[in-house]
């Protein structure tokens, strides 16, 4: 084969290693990135959503104000119109029925991903590379270090840090919801005209910011890592037990706790799952008279279970 | 015959696991009140776990005693040259007997197997989305409510979840959408869920 050989083989051998050596190499480098990458770049683009039973398409346009602030429009392409315009964590207006419900929501804060918080309890890799909607990816993969969450595999946009592809997988690998671009434009500035929502969509008025509550309920049991992230407390008119809702999340995985008073028959427990969302409820003794918790989230099943089960009143939990 | 082993004997029984020999020591002391309350506290647990409903006049020791009355060979067997003949058709009606109970048990197991899959996870049973089949118009949604319209009996209870649970479910959805980092993944999630 003699030199020439040998050139040619060593410099083969060295594209690839080349190739691997992005600006940023490591799986927690690439995760903040992702972190601040939609903070930095506006785009616009249409994705598809799929889940056991279920696939639809999306329009997405994203765009960075001058304030810093981030104007978001999602807009569903097939089926029925579904809409939502999100001006950083405050819900603009959204085509749902359930708009009331939204309405008391205030005060939220943008979940921060937390890559060296996330190594704790996932264990970060980068698995290689990848195209997605013509653009080149590195695909990082979550790994759960523990059975109380799913992992995730997430293809970033190598120029921007986008994510362009996501996939949950269950314990077994299989795969609970796929998130998918197919085009992606990241380049053309967004005109106003854009971002304006439709008629069908309904403005959020923007509530007052609600003081801090403190509920009743508290887990005993949380799955390491996971905190409560958010409590809400609203005072249903025919129920002596107001409805309760704690939020929780370790920085990627969430889930919510409803505590509400039971109907007063006996109501048996039961799990189901939605794709990637599972639902617990179980009756309890609340304050006056039996309660229903209910876990919903994406979590794996044994999770919900366990925190549905530690859900107690905390005067309860204060003797023991 | 001690406690222990009685208990272990009769978990055997449960699991359909005993000898001939086990199961006539069995039958000796299922007589005793202590007895027939473990066996009845072991098939209570049994249903609890197979969230079957309990059958309370199911008593598979007085089946199989009655089985035994109406085998003469029982007797005779031990003087007769066909002993072994004897023994395999007293061995061959408790079984029958056995089976009867188990069968009883095992249709139950089906039943709640099939609601389960009906109604506690219609997702997960349903072949994986992967397959091009699914995307064409199939409605996991449509196939949980007919999941739950099986299941009329139980209507209180269907009631409170039917109305209750696709609220928290949304509600969830949209709060992890508005503060998720990743506003797009859980914004699609609450939306899948409005596609009927």
């Amino acid at each position: 084969m003699g030199r020439l050989g040998t050139f040619l083989l060593t410099a083969w051998l060295a594209v690839p290693a080349q190739a691997a050596a992005l600006p940023a190499d490591t799986a927690q480098a690439w995760l903040e990135r992702l972190q601040t990458a939609e903070q930095q770049h506006s785009y616009q683009g249409t994705f598809v959503y799929e889940r056991n039973g279920s696939f639809s398409t999306h329009a997405i346009w994203h765009r960075v104000e001058a304030s810093g602030q981030v104007r978001e429009r999602l807009l569903q392409l097939d089926g029925p119109l579904q809409e939502m315009v999100r001006l950083d964590a405050q819900l603009q207006c959204i085509s749902s029925p359930q708009v009331e419900q939204r309405a008391s929501v205030s005060g939220l804060v943008m979940q921060q991903l937390r890559p060296a918080q996330l190594a704790a309890h996932y264990d970060l890799r980068i698995l290689g590379q990848s195209r997605v909607a013509g653009h080149a990816a590195v695909v990082l993969a979550l790994l759960p270090r523990d059975q109380y969450r799913y992992g995730l595999e997430l293809h970033l946009d190598q120029q921007t840090g986008l994510a362009l592809k996501s996939l949950l997988l269950n314990e077994q690998g299989q795969l609970l919801e796929r998130f998918q671009f197919t085009q992606l434009d990241s380049r053309d500035a967004l005109s106003d005209a854009a971002l304006q929502p439709g008629a069908d969509c309904v403005a959020v008025p923007v509530a007052p910011a609600a003081p801090a509550v403190v509920s009743p309920w508290q887990a005993s049991w949380l799955p390491p890592g996971f905190n409560l992230t958010s409590t809400e407390q609203r005072i249903a008119q025919s129920a002596s037990e107001p409805l309760t809702w704690l939020l929780f999340s370790d920085g990627l995985a969430q889930f919510s706790v409803f505590i509400e008073a039971s109907p007063g028959t006996e109501i048996e427990n039961m799990h189901r799952q939605l794709g990637p969302t599972v639902v617990v409820s179980q009756q309890r003794q609340g304050v006056s008279g039996p309660v229903m918790v209910t876990v919903v989230g994406e979590v794996p099943l044994i999770a919900a279970e366990r925190v549905a089960l530690s859900m107690g009143l905390v005067a309860e939990q204060a003797t023991p | 015959m001690s406690g222990q082993a009685l208990q272990e004997s009769l978990s055997a029984l449960m699991d359909n696991e005993t000898d001939e020999l086990e199961l006539r020591r069995l039958l000796a002391v299922s007589g005793e009140g202590e007895t027939r309350a473990t066996w009845a506290r072991y098939q209570v647990a049994r249903a609890v776990m197979h969230k079957e409903l309990l059958l309370p006049h199911l008593d598979l020791a007085a089946k199989v005693s009655a089985a035994l009355a109406d085998e003469p060979q029982v007797k005779v067997a031990r003087r007769m040259p066909w002993t072994g003949l004897g023994r395999l058709a007293v061995a061959a009606s408790v079984t029958v007997a056995v089976l009867a109970g188990v069968r009883l048990y095992n249709q139950d197991d089906i039943t709640s197997t099939q609601l389960a899959q009906s109604t506690a996870q219609p997702m997960l049973s349903a072949p994986h989305l992967q397959g091009p089949a699914i995307l064409a118009g199939y409605n996991a949604n449509a196939s949980a409510e007919q999941g739950v319209r099986v299941n009329a009996a139980r209507t209180a209870e269907l009631t409170w979840q039917q109305q209750r649970l696709p609220a928290y479910v949304r509600q969830h959805a949209q709060q992890a959408a508005a503060a998720g980092s990743q506003t797009a993944v859980p914004y699609a999630r609450a939306a899948s869920l409005e596609n009927r």
